[in-house]
């Protein structure tokens, strides 16, 4: 059984695990596993507070009053505090940024990174909400149930990953 | 379920989650990335191995009668050109709108802007779904699997997939063992700076000591 003091796991290891959770998340939560609509909840409580206007947006509104969504937004906030003691207990620091980024893009200051991370944080969420889903939704959760979008999703996924990293310098 | 019920639920669920994702290190820029390369190929198998896990549940779960299935819909205009730029997003963040918290969690500062990006990139989306959906509407085959097609039951469908799956997971750890595709240092952080460990990837774990 692997301990929480180890630094590393094997992915197989935490695969099976992941998928384990579709258990509660069938049984109990009546949902897939799934990420990315959880920043639709906070996108639209974010925007209600300087636009009384929001609630009455179809799509916003039913991100916003749907259980099913808290239910999600609370597992978004339980990895960041998992990973955390995750970290903690095995004793990894981490930098600002990963100095991967430094070999694979050349990018040296955190502004710098942050900036293209809240570029490609806007790009990701945006592609996520028009194709209804991200890597967990649609990824882990639309595979196992054979979803015939979800492999057109992964697909195309994949492909735009691909492409774009290509642009970058392998290390 | 009541609210604050589904909350804790969904709150130690999401600690599990994080977990398995610090502890495989699929939640690394250099790990995640490097699948888009070719250099790794630790995200592709924790991602087969949860579906080929999800799989098996499902087919038990639903052939019992237990739950029903609630795929996403098949709707071609949406989920190619969504999931093109979902791709491109994530190479670009180094993360998934799921792992970007977990970087967050594990100490990458950055991991805060790719979720800010995240928060405003879902807004910006809200307010103009309308127009988005119509202009990317089309060929919509509704919420559709692979068992509305076939033949055959989704638990046999699925159960077949799924071993499908693991014999590719077989092939792929006998062509490049996980822990080889941990980069610089071994330890999957991309941290090659002098004087980091290059031997302790695992403390007398089940990992392999990498040789300097």
């Amino acid at each position: 059984m692997p301990s929480l003091t180890e630094r590393v796991w094997s992915p197989y290891v935490a695969g099976i695990i992941i998928g384990l959770l579709q258990i509660p998340a069938f049984l109990l939560a009546e949902s897939a596993l799934g990420a990315s609509s959880s920043f639709v909840t906070a996108a639209g409580y974010l925007a209600s507070a300087v636009d009384g206007g929001v609630a009455q947006i179809d799509y916003f509104a039913k991100y916003m009053t749907s259980q099913k969504y808290f239910w999600q937004s609370a597992l978004v906030i339980g990895i960041a505090a998992g990973a955390y003691l995750s970290a903690r207990a095995s004793q990894t620091r981490r930098r600002a940024f990963s100095p991967a980024w430094t070999q694979m893009v050349g990018v040296t200051s955190t502004w710098g990174r942050a900036g293209m991370g809240f570029a490609g944080g806007f790009i990701m969420l945006m592609g996520a909400r028009i194709a209804g889903g991200c890597t967990s939704g649609h990824g882990i959760s639309g595979m196992a149930q054979l979803a015939v979008g979800s492999f057109l999703a992964v697909t195309a996924m994949f492909a735009g990953g691909i492409l774009v990293a290509s642009l970058f310098r392998r290390v | 379920m009541e609210t604050l019920g589904l909350v804790v639920l969904g709150g130690i669920m999401g600690l599990v989650f994080g977990l398995a994702l610090e502890k495989s290190r699929v939640m690394e820029p250099g790990v995640l990335v490097g699948q888009f390369q070719f250099r790794s190929f630790i995200m592709l198998k924790m991602f087969l191995t949860a579906t080929a896990t999800g799989l098996v549940v499902l087919a038990a779960m639903t052939g019992f009668g237990w739950v029903t299935l609630g795929p996403k819909a098949m709707a071609v205009g949406p989920v190619l050109i969504g999931g093109l730029i979902l791709g491109a997003g994530i190479a670009i963040a180094g993360a998934c709108p799921g792992t970007a918290l977990a970087q967050a969690g594990a100490g990458y500062r950055d991991a805060l802007f790719v979720i800010a990006g995240g928060v405003f990139g879902a807004m910006a989306y809200g307010y103009f779904q309308t127009d988005i959906a119509a202009l990317l509407a089309m060929g919509d085959f509704g919420k559709i699997t692979l068992a509305d097609l076939l033949p055959v039951p989704f638990w046999a469908l699925a159960l077949g997939f799924a071993a499908l799956l693991v014999a590719v997971l077989v092939a792929l750890e006998r062509w490049r063992p996980w822990y080889d595709d941990l980069g610089p240092g071994g330890t999957g952080l991309w941290d090659d700076a002098p004087g980091s460990p290059r031997v302790d990837a695992n403390r007398g774990g089940s990992g392999r000591p990498v040789e300097a």
